[in-house]
Order: C-alpha cells, then sequence, then structure tokens
C-alpha cells in the first residue's frame, strides 16, 4: 500500500507521456483513473503507522518509508488535491499541446511528492525532493513559448536552495552519524545551527518564501495554469512547510527563545509583508495570486517560527487553509481565463452576473484569506496572530498589516473582476461542470474547515504536535477577543480603505492606486516591478559579470596559446629567417663574435 | 728589432692593400708582397724553414694560380666597376679604423709573457724530424692529397664537358 | 685490429683505382659496402667482448704511432659504419653517372679512413690534420654535381673551415708553446698547473669544433651546405661528418684532455641551449626539406652539447647515446628525403602533399624517424633525449632541462609540419603520378628505421652498451 501511492503515479505518469497526442481522452483517463485510486489508497492509509525498510546502497542510506499520522495527512491533502485538479485540468487542458508532458510531470509530481513524504531517509527524499526540481522545470517549459526563461529561472532558483538542503543533509548525516529521520535529533548550536539553517533554506524555498520566490509571479504567466494551483499554492506548500515542521519539531531541538525561531519569525513577517505589497498592485488575475501565494507563506513560517503550540497549530492549520483556498482561487482564475481568454484585470469586469458559481466560490475563498469569520483562514490567523503576540507585539503588528493588505487586495481583485462593467461580460457564459466541480468541493472545504473547525484540528493537526501541544485545545471559538476585535477593526479598515480607493479613481482595480502611487512607495514599485529587488536576477546579473570576466580571461589564455606563443615563434622565426641572408662575411663575423665571447667567458670565469 | 717593427707595419700595409683594393690583379700582387714581406720577417726571427715555404707556396705558388684564374675572368663594364669600387670602400673603411684602435689598445696593455718555448730536439732535418714524429700526420697529408686530386678530376672533367 | 680500420681502406682504394676503368665503379661500390658492413659488425660487437683487437704492440712499432680503441672510438665506428653503409645504398641509386659514381666512393673511402682515424687518435695535431681531410674531401663530394648552388654551399664551408682552421692551428701553437708537444697526455699533464692562454687555448679550439660541428651562432654554413650537397652526400654529412668532426672530437678532447670546468661547462650549455632553440625555430620556417633537415640537425647538436654541458657521467651517457640516435635518425630522415627528390623532383613542401599514399614506406620510415627525434616513446630518440633532461636536472641544470623539455615541443612541432605537408592530406597535382622509390633507396631507409624502433624497444639491454 505504501509502495503503490508512490508507484502508482508514477507508473501512470509515464505511461501517460509514452501515449501520442492522438488518442485523444486516454491520458486524462489515466490521470483521473490514478489519482482518484491515490485518493482511496490515502483514505484508507489515514489513521495508519507503517514502518517500511529495505536495505539500499549501504552507508546508512535506506529506502525507508515511514507513514505516521502526519505523513498520512499530507499524505490525503495531496491525493485530494490531485483528484480534484486532474478533473479540472481535463476540461482545462483539453485541446491543448503537449499534453502527454503536462500530464506525466503531473501525475510524476504527485509520486515524488508522496515520496518525500514517506521518506523516513533524508537521502532518499532528497532524492524525490530532485525529481520535484525536474517535474517543475518541465511543468513551466511546456507552457508559452516564453516559459524557457522562467523555466530556467526557476530551476536555477529551486536547483541552488536545493544545494543548500543537500548540504544540509550532509551535515545532518555527519552530525547525526544517521540519515534516518526518525533517529535524528540534533540541537542547533555551532555546526548544528548550520545544518538547521541550510535545511530551512531548502524547505522555505520549496513553501516559496522571500527570498527565493521570485519565479512563482513569472511562472504564473507563463505556465499552464493547473501547474499553478497544484504546484505553487498545494503541493509545494505542503511539502515545504511539512519539511520545515519536521526539522523544526523532530530534527532538531528547537526553543522559543532561540536565534533560529527569531530568524525564521523574521522570515515570514518580511515574506507577509513584502509579498502583499507586491500583490496589492498587481493587474493581473493570476499574477496578483501568485503574490499572495507567497505571502501567505510568511504565515505560516511565522507561526511555526513562533515555536509556541498556538504559533505551530496555527501555521500548520494556515497551511492546509491556504492549499485549499489558494487553489480555489486559482482555479477561479483558470476558469476566468478560459471563459474569457484573459486575466488582465483592466479587461474584465462584471463576471459575477454571467459565471455565478465561479463568483461565489471566488468570494468564499477570498473571505477566508482575508480572514473573515467564521471561514477557515480566520480561526488559523487568529492563531498565529496569538502565538505572535507571545513572542513580540512586532510580528503581530506585520500579520496584521498583512492581513489589512490581503483584504484590500482581494476587494480590489473582486471588484475589478466581477463587478463593473466590460466588452466581453455579456457574452461570457458559466464554464463547465468539470471545472466547476473541484472548486466547489475546494470551498465547501474552506466552509466547513471553518464553521467547524474540530474536524481539521482534531482529525489532523493537533496530532502532529504530541506532547509540545502541552495539553491544550485549540478547537472551537478564539480565546483572545481582543485580538479577535482587532481583526475585525482591520477588516473594516480594508473595506474603508477600498470604499476610498474606488471613489477616487472610480473603477474597482485603481482601488490600490492611491497606495501604489504613494509618494516613496511609487518608486520602489517601480524599481520591484522592473525586479531590481529580485535576488536571481541580481545575482544573475553578477553571474553575467563575472562570466563576461572568466571569458575574457579565459580568451586571454587562448590568446596566449593560440596567438601569442605561435605568434612569438613565428616572429622568431622570420628574425632568424631574416638573419639568415646567406651572406659567408655575416656567418664569419657571427663565429669571430662567438668565439670572442666564448674566449672572455673561459678568461672571466 | 726597429727593422722588424718597420717591417711588420708594412706588411699590415700591404695586407690592407690586399683587401681594400678593387682589382683583383692588384689584390693579388699585394698579396705576394705581403708573403714577400712575412717571408723577410721570418728570416729576421731565425725560422728559414718556415721563410721557405712561405715563399715559395704563397707568394709563388698561389700567386701564380690566382694570375692565371685572373686571366681567365672578362673584363667589368667600367660603369660597373666604379660603383663597385664605391661599395667596396664603403664596406671595408671600418678596417683600418680597427686595426689601429685594436693596435694602441694593445700598446697600453703592454704585459710581457714570458714562456719557455720547448726546446728544439734533435731537428737537424725537417724530413726526419716529420718522419720520425709525424708520420701520422703524414699519412693525413696524403688523404688530403688524395682527396684534392679527386676535385681536381671532378672540376676538370666539368671544364671538358662546357658546363 | 686498430691499424685495420686505418690501412684496410686506404690499401682498398689504391687497389680499385689500379683496376680496369670498367671494373671500377661496382669493384668499389662492392669493397666499400663489405668494408663499412665489416665495420659495423665490429664496432657493435666488440664492447660485447665477441672480437678483440689483436696484434697492436707489433703494429707500433712498425708505423712509430699508435691507436688506441675505446668505449667512444666504437660509438663512431659504428655511427659511421652505418651511415657510410645507407649514404652509399642511396649513392647507387641516385648518382646517375657511372664515373660521378666511383668518385663518391672513393671520396666515402677517404672519409671513411678519416673518421676511423679520429676516432682512434690521441694527438691535437694529426687530429687537426684527419679533420682537414675529412673537411677538404666533403668539400669536393658537395661539388659532385657541380651545381650552382653547390658552389656556393662549399664555398661557405671552405671558408668557416678555414676560419675554425685558423682557431685550431692558433690554439696548437698555444698547446705548443706553453706544453712543449701536441699529445694528449703532454697536454692534459701540463694543464694541471695552466695561466689564461692555456684557457683562451682551449676556448679557441672548441670554437672551432663548433665551427665544424654547426652550432648556433658558427653554423652559417651548415644549412646551404646540407641543402645543396647531392642526396648521398647530404646523408653521410649530416649523419656522421659533422659530428665526428665537431662533436665527437669535442668529447675526446673533454674526456681525455682538458676535462670538466665551470667555464667550459657553462659554455657548452649556453651555447648548446642557443643551438636546440634557434635550430628548432628556424627549421620551424624552413619550406625545403632538406634545410629544415639540416636546421633541426643543429637544434640536435645542441641537445648532445647541453648532455656534455652537465659534466656527468650520465651526462656522458646520454651524449653518446643520442650521437648514435642521431647519426641513425637524421641519416634516415636525408635518406628519405632523397627519395622524395628522386621521386617528385622536388624538395619544397609547399607543392608535395599526400606523399603517404604514393609512397607508403618512405611515409612510415620517415613518420618513424621523425617521431623518434621528437622524443616520443617507444623509439629511440624518446630515451636519449629523456636521459639528457634527467642529465640535466640531476645535475642542478633545472633551467636547461625546462628549455630541453619546451624545445622538443618545437621539434615535434617542425616534424609534424614536415610530416603534414609532404606525407599527408591531400595528394597534391604534382605528385599524383609519383611511384614508390626502388628498393635501393628503401633499403637504408627502412633498416634504420627498424634500429630507431629496435634501439628503443631493447633499449635497457642497450644501454649498457654505453655505461661501459
Amino acid at each position: 500500500m505504501i509502495i503503490a501511492i508512490i508507484l502508482l503515479p508514477l507508473i501512470a505518469g509515464l505511461i501517460s507521456l509514452m501515449v501520442p497526442d492522438r488518442l485523444k481522452g486516454v491520458k486524462e483517463g489515466i490521470a483521473l483513473f490514478s489519482t482518484i485510486i491515490g485518493l482511496i489508497i490515502a483514505a484508507l492509509l489515514f489513521k495508519q503507522n507503517i514502518m517500511f525498510t529495505i536495505p539500499w546502497l549501504g552507508f546508512g542510506i535506506d529506502l525507508s518509508f515511514r507513514l505516521y499520522h502526519f505523513s498520512a495527512f499530507i499524505l490525503l491533502a495531496i491525493a485530494g488535491f490531485g483528484a480534484a485538479i486532474s478533473l479540472y485540468s481535463v476540461a482545462f487542458m483539453w485541446g491543448k499541446e503537449k499534453l502527454n508532458q503536462f500530464y506525466a510531470y503531473f501525475l510524476l509530481t504527485v509520486a515524488f511528492a508522496n515520496g518525500a513524504v514517506l521518506a523516513n531517509n533524508l537521502i532518499l527524499m532528497l532524492f524525490f525532493w530532485e525529481g520535484l526540481l525536474l517535474t517543475l522545470f518541465g511543468m513551466i517549459i511546456i507552457g508559452k513559448k516564453e516559459a524557457f526563461k522562467t523555466a530556467i529561472k526557476a530551476f536555477v532558483i529551486v536547483g541552488i536552495t536545493d544545494l543548500c538542503l543537500m548540504l544540509g543533509i550532509a551535515l545532518t548525516g555527519s552530525l547525526a552519524d544517521t540519515f534516518t529521520m526518525s533517529m535524528i535529533s540534533l540541537p542547533t548550536s555551532g555546526l548544528g545551527a548550520l545544518a538547521f539553517v541550510l535545511l530551512m533554506i531548502g524547505a522555505i524555498a520549496k513553501a516559496g518564501s522571500m527570498p527565493f520566490h521570485s519565479w512563482i509571479p513569472d511562472a504564473a504567466l507563463d505556465a499552464p495554469l493547473p501547474f499553478m494551483a497544484i504546484m505553487p499554492a498545494a503541493i509545494e506548500k505542503l511539502l515545504g512547510i511539512y519539511f520545515l515542521t519536521r526539522i523544526s519539531l523532530d530534527l532538531f531541538r528547537l526553543n522559543p527563545g532561540s536565534k533560529i525561531s527569531l530568524l525564521l519569525m523574521t522570515i515570514g513577517a518580511l515574506t507577509i509583508l513584502l509579498a502583499v505589497m507586491m500583490a496589492l498592485i498587481q493587474k493581473d488575475y493570476k499574477r496578483l495570486l501568485s503574490y499572495h501565494a507567497i505571502s501567505q507563506v510568511g504565515y505560516m513560517i511565522l507561526g511555526i517560527g513562533t515555536m509556541v503550540p498556538a504559533g505551530i497549530v496555527g501555521g500548520l492549520f494556515h497551511m492546509i487553509n491556504n492549499a485549499l483556498y489558494k487553489s480555489c482561487l486559482f482555479l477561479s482564475g483558470g476558469s476566468v481565463e478560459k471563459q474569457t481568454g484573459t486575466t488582465d484585470l483592466s479587461k474584465l469586469g462584471g463576471l459575477g452576473k454571467q459565471m455565478p458559481i465561479t463568483f461565489i466560490c471566488f468570494i468564499v475563498a477570498a473571505v477566508s484569506i482575508s480572514g473573515v469569520p467564521p471561514f477557515n483562514g480566520f480561526f488559523s490567523k487568529e492563531m498565529i496572530y496569538d502565538g505572535a503576540l507571545e513572542r513580540g507585539w512586532i510580528f503581530y503588528l506585520a500579520a496584521v498589516l498583512g492581513s489589512f493588505f490581503t483584504a484590500a487586495s482581494f476587494l480590489k481583485l473582486g471588484h475589478a473582476a466581477y463587478f463593473g462593467k466590460s466588452e466581453t461580460a455579456n457574452k461570457t457564459k458559466e464554464a463547465s461542470w468539470a471545472i466547476l466541480l473541484p472548486m466547489i468541493v475546494i470551498a465547501g472545504l474552506c466552509v466547513l474547515f471553518g464553521v467547524y473547525n474540530p474536524l481539521p484540528l482534531h482529525a489532523l493537526i493537533q496530532p502532529v504536535l504530541g506532547a509540545k501541544l502541552e495539553g491544550r485545545d485549540f478547537a472551537g471559538l478564539p480565546t483572545n477577543a481582543i485580538i479577535v476585535l482587532i481583526t475585525l477593526v482591520v477588516l473594516a479598515a480594508a473595506v474603508l480603505n477600498h470604499w476610498f480607493g474606488v471613489r477616487r479613481t472610480g473603477k474597482g482595480i485603481g482601488a490600490a492606486d492611491h497606495i501604489h502611487y504613494a509618494p516613496g512607495l511609487s518608486q520602489t514599485y517601480d524599481l520591484a516591478e522592473k525586479r531590481y529587488f529580485d535576488p536571481y536576477d541580481i545575482g544573475m546579473k553578477i553571474a553575467n559579470w563575472l562570466a563576461k570576466l572568466l571569458n575574457a580571461v579565459d580568451k586571454a589564455i587562448d590568446w596566449i596559446y593560440e596567438k601569442l606563443t605561435v605568434g612569438v615563434t613565428f616572429a622568431f622565426t622570420s628574425a632568424i629567417r631574416w638573419s639568415h641572408s646567406g651572406n659567408v662575411s655575416t656567418y664569419v663575423v657571427w663565429s669571430l663574435a662567438g668565439a670572442a665571447v666564448a674566449i672572455i667567458m673561459v678568461l672571466i670565469r | 728589432m726597429n727593422v722588424l717593427l718597420l717591417l711588420l707595419i708594412l706588411m699590415v700595409l700591404a695586407g690592407l692593400w690586399s683587401i681594400l683594393t678593387s682589382l683583383l690583379l692588384r689584390a693579388t700582387i699585394a698579396l705576394a708582397l705581403t708573403s714577400v714581406l712575412l717571408t723577410v720577417v721570418m728570416f729576421q726571427m731565425n725560422a728559414p724553414l718556415a721563410a721557405v715555404f712561405e715563399l715559395s707556396v704563397c707568394a709563388g705558388l698561389i700567386s701564380v694560380v690566382f694570375i692565371s684564374v685572373i686571366s681567365l675572368t672578362h673584363r667589368q663594364p667600367l660603369k660597373e666597376y666604379l660603383a663597385r669600387r664605391q661599395k667596396r670602400i664603403l664596406r671595408f673603411w671600418p678596417l683600418p679604423v680597427l686595426l689601429l684602435v685594436v693596435g694602441v689598445g694593445l700598446s697600453f696593455v703592454h704585459r710581457p709573457v714570458h714562456i719557455m718555448l720547448p726546446h728544439p730536439t734533435a731537428f737537424g732535418d725537417i724530413r726526419i724530424m716529420m718522419w720520425q714524429l709525424r708520420r701520422l700526420d703524414l699519412f693525413g697529408q696524403i688523404l688530403v692529397l688524395l682527396a684534392g686530386v679527386y676535385g681536381v678530376l671532378i672540376l676538370f672533367r666539368g671544364n671538358k664537358n662546357g658546363n | 685490429m686498430n691499424y685495420l680500420l686505418i690501412f684496410v681502406p686506404f690499401i682498398a682504394l689504391v687497389l680499385v683505382n689500379l683496376l680496369p676503368k670498367k671494373l671500377r665503379p661496382i669493384s668499389s661500390f662492392l669493397v666499400l659496402l663489405l668494408i663499412l658492413a665489416a665495420q659495423s659488425i665490429f664496432a657493435a660487437l666488440a664492447p660485447f667482448g665477441l672480437i678483440r683487437a689483436v696484434g697492436a704492440v707489433r703494429m707500433e712499432h712498425l708505423f712509430g704511432f699508435h691507436l688506441l680503441i675505446d668505449n667512444l672510438s666504437l660509438l663512431l665506428l659504428l655511427s659511421a659504419g652505418i651511415v657510410g653503409f645507407s649514404a652509399l645504398m642511396v649513392a647507387w641509386h641516385s648518382i646517375k653517372d657511372e664515373d660521378d659514381r666511383f668518385n663518391f666512393t672513393n671520396l666515402l673511402f677517404i672519409l671513411l679512413i678519416g673518421m676511423n682515424g679520429i676516432s682512434m687518435l690521441r694527438d691535437l695535431f694529426s687530429l687537426y690534420v684527419f679533420i682537414e681531410a675529412i673537411a677538404v674531401s666533403t668539400f669536393i663530394m658537395i661539388l659532385l654535381y657541380k651545381a650552382r648552388e653547390a658552389y656556393e654551399g662549399a664555398l661557405k664551408y671552405l671558408i668557416l673551415s678555414v676560419v675554425a682552421s685558423v682557431m685550431m692551428l692558433s690554439s696548437i701553437a698555444l698547446f705548443i708553446m706553453f706544453c712543449g708537444g701536441t699529445s694528449f697526455e703532454v697536454i692534459k699533464l701540463s694543464l694541471v698547473s695552466s695561466g689564461a692562454l692555456a684557457r683562451i687555448a682551449i676556448a679557441l679550439f672548441i670554437c672551432g669544433l663548433f665551427i665544424k660541428g654547426g652550432l648556433v651562432p658558427f653554423h652559417g654554413w651548415l644549412a646551404d651546405a646540407y641543402t645543396s650537397a647531392p642526396a648521398p652526400v647530404s646523408v653521410v654529412l649530416a649523419g656522421v661528418v659533422t659530428k665526428a668532426s665537431g662533436i665527437f672530437t669535442l668529447i675526446r678532447l673533454l674526456t681525455a684532455v682538458i676535462g670538466f670546468s665551470p667555464a667550459t661547462k657553462d659554455l657548452l650549455l649556453i651555447i648548446g641551449a642557443i643551438s636546440i632553440v634557434i635550430g628548432a625555430l628556424a627549421a620551424l620556417g624552413q619550406k625545403d626539406i632538406k634545410r629544415m633537415l639540416a636546421y633541426s640537425s643543429i637544434s640536435q647538436m645542441g641537445y648532445i652539447l647541453v648532455a656534455l654541458g652537465c659534466g656527468t657521467r650520465l651526462g656522458l651517457i646520454a651524449a653518446a647515446f643520442h650521437f648514435l640516435n642521431h647519426a641513425i635518425f637524421k641519416s634516415q630522415l636525408f635518406a628519405n628525403a632523397a627519395a622524395v627528390e628522386e621521386q617528385t623532383g622536388s624538395r619544397d613542401l609547399g607543392s608535395l602533399g599526400g606523399l603517404a599514399q604514393k609512397m607508403p614506406v618512405t611515409g612510415i620510415t620517415s613518420a618513424i624517424a621523425s617521431l623518434s627525434t621528437a622524443g616520443i616513446p617507444p623509439l629511440s630518440g624518446f630515451w636519449s633525449k629523456l636521459l639528457i633532461i634527467i642529465a640535466l636536472w640531476v645535475s642542478g641544470n633545472y633551467f636547461y632541462a625546462v628549455i630541453a623539455v619546451l624545445a622538443s615541443l618545437l621539434t615535434l612541432a617542425y616534424f609534424l609540419t614536415l610530416q603534414r605537408e609532404a606525407f599527408f592530406g591531400q595528394v597534391s597535382v604534382k605528385v599524383s603520378s609519383v611511384t614508390e622509390a626502388s628498393a635501393g633507396m628503401l633499403i637504408p631507409a627502412v633498416l634504420l628505421s627498424a634500429m630507431t624502433v629496435g634501439l628503443g624497444l631493447v633499449f635497457p639491454f642497450v644501454i649498457k652498451y654505453f655505461v661501459r
């Protein structure tokens, strides 16, 4: 069973790669079938504990899998999203090019993700983790024609962070003297801290945190939309946060007051704020969502970084919530794109009447992400606030500010896309059932997880913490009334801000212009849009410069070998030829001069 | 000593003339003159054997060979001759200057060299000396002569064929 | 045996010339071939105790002078035998006129006697006389066809030889002045307490030998003489004559008389290094096969010289080994060049190309000799070059060792140029109807390249020959 859940999508993916494009429906069938079977298996495996170990490469590298409540929970989530999105893809991707590659990568992604979650050996996990890098690259590159650059960008960024992960794994392995994850328990001091930071870089980069985020907004425009819904929005978040939680809770012994915890919270807070500020000014449906995908990671990292039960539970709860509403949002974006042919907000408008079901799903997801009670985002955010406040008001402030901008940007997005007017609005129809069904299911889960939050908390999340929970139970209504009050005030402020922006410009899309073009911010935004702050672009500039320098050095060395040596040699040769004029008296003079020098030499020695 | 010095200076001058002159015939005559002067110097220094060889071979035989060869050559047109003479002078003018400088320079050094020359042992007759001590060298000389004979053969046959 | 080496060729020469005119060319050829073969076999086997020199004492009484054979002598005797044999084979096929051929054979007799004499002499003046004998017969050999360029080459050789003679004679005069004799023992004894004059004498004699051996900057005559000489003459000239009168005499002088003083060592090293580099660079720029080989010869002489300049036993061994190797591969390369010139009528690299297809034997043997010269294992040239470099390194002359290594790259460069332009690549228009050279031309080439390969393969056995 435990192997089947990895092998099934793997084999299905390889088969669909071989199915030619002419046979319509076969690949879709394979994908749908294998993901639904996968979901069933994952559901059957839930609540089981299985250890599975076969000696493999030696040197402590075993083929070792471990199924317990945490990995079973992530497995179930992956399987659920896999099933929903494969259904969605059938409708969305129908008739497009390179479908065999798309489904192959999609299924391989599921397989590798399952493997990485189940792996109980760091090297084995790295093997699956790197496999995800390949499918990521493949998924992006089959998008638009310009996708190549983005794919390279993603590959380089993820590749570098995976390198850090690799180093971290090597270091961890040597420190702990084993690669088996369930046997590792290291202190975070000295080299341990370095190992933790290296592993953490791998984890948060997979989750899409700043500063390893910059490929995501580009991929949002270039890559196929289901890819966005499954990879950055769902699976990668799940995996990244899963691994971050594992290293924070299991592999390393972290304390709430440690510097590592502070580092994590700082990264989380900065990611929340910076990404949401960028999201606020976006004029494209998918690009706006992609920045939120980054921003929400900040909440999870902040939550886990607090290292207090409320924060960790909130972070994990937020992880699953985010996966739900974010994929729902991406799917709604895909639905809009499928029906109107564009995701540019300035061309959209008035879709609320034409696509009511999409609209409703969008609203559910949007209020969830904004943290409006009683949807699921509200509860997880409250827990994170609680944890953050416990560790310092500044982190709480960052989280609340992020919440404000999140609400503001979704008000803007909803207003621009679904209200108002546009040329295309009247001709647009509601999407097909295969597109709507996954959205409805996911939106329904959003509501369910909010209204009846003990279900996810008791069944899925709180068992993960075990003893670290300190016997507390976070199910039910939030306990801290002041935090709830502040949240409500912030939401109201976001609505007011939206009203102010719309009145100022008269359009939904202009709702955030007063922030966008505020003095000081506007220049920063310009630079950010030109990618001056993109670590990848900066790195590429440095790399280009270095490459030019090295190229020049290489050319110089080549020149020395090919031109200078040969040139000097032939210069000498021609000089010698020139001096051998054939004149005997010259030769006699040479001989006499040589003899004279020889005699002098002999005399002075 | 003064006579010797005078003779040496004359010899050097004759040698210079033989090099500097532009006419082959004059050069030959100057060379012969140099040899004659050298012969006189050798007589002065009590080396009659060497003097006789020098006189007979260098002043006599070689001059005859040179003159006979020169008689086979063509006369150069006057214009070319003049141009050539100009060039010769240009080419060789540093020679006397160099000679003078070296001579003057050496006169300043003036370090008397005291070397014990090997005592002449039973040199009564040059033939006996050669035969008793240097038979191998004589053999070598025979080889040189033989080679010379073949040389004449080769070159002479060439003339006969008109090459 | 010692005396036979001189007198047998001499008597044979006289007898052959007394024969009826019709019989002369063929008989002289056969007799000389026999003598050369016998000499080669003797020299090759003597060090292993298979043939003994007998009757020396009685002969000395008879002639009033003595000749000594040591291992160094055998080296020259062997080289002379092998190279003379090859040159004679080449001559038989490349010299068309019977009279010319007969004259060449006679001159080769004289050359052989001269070289054999040099190998065994123990007297400075006699050495000079024999060197002159060799030189005179070489001038005339070069003039064999009386070609215009041959006159030029011979004249240059003559003039520089005269300069060398003046140097050697004045050196001998100086030696007589303060030693009272010219035999090696006498000079060696009086050199123990020698002054500046003795040093000048030594330097003068060495410089004279440098001219004879054609080392930079005393090499002006060499390229012209080698190039303008008829094919068999250049084989013998490059293979052994200049080495015998220049390098061999130098080795003899250094080991038997003057020894290695720091100044002589420096002189040898510097002149050797200059010769290596300038010879190789000059060879790189040549378009004429023979001229290229001539400059390569200068470069290889430089290698022998730097090996000598170490002043160590290993250096001497290396020099001796390279001496033999050079005799073998250089005479073979000139034999190849002769074959090419014979078949195509050209020595210009620019107009040749793809000859290896038309003349496979010549192409392969020439490649072997080239690679051996450039020092590619396992050919014999590799071992001697390796020994030279090791000798330089061990004796602390790191700079010269580096030069030797780098220059062997240049050697490879010009030989690859030669091979590419002449033997490989597209068959040029000029050589499209060329056929392989006749068997007589190929025999020496095949024989010599077989020696190159064989010596390289049985190197550990061969090296004992030199260590002895």
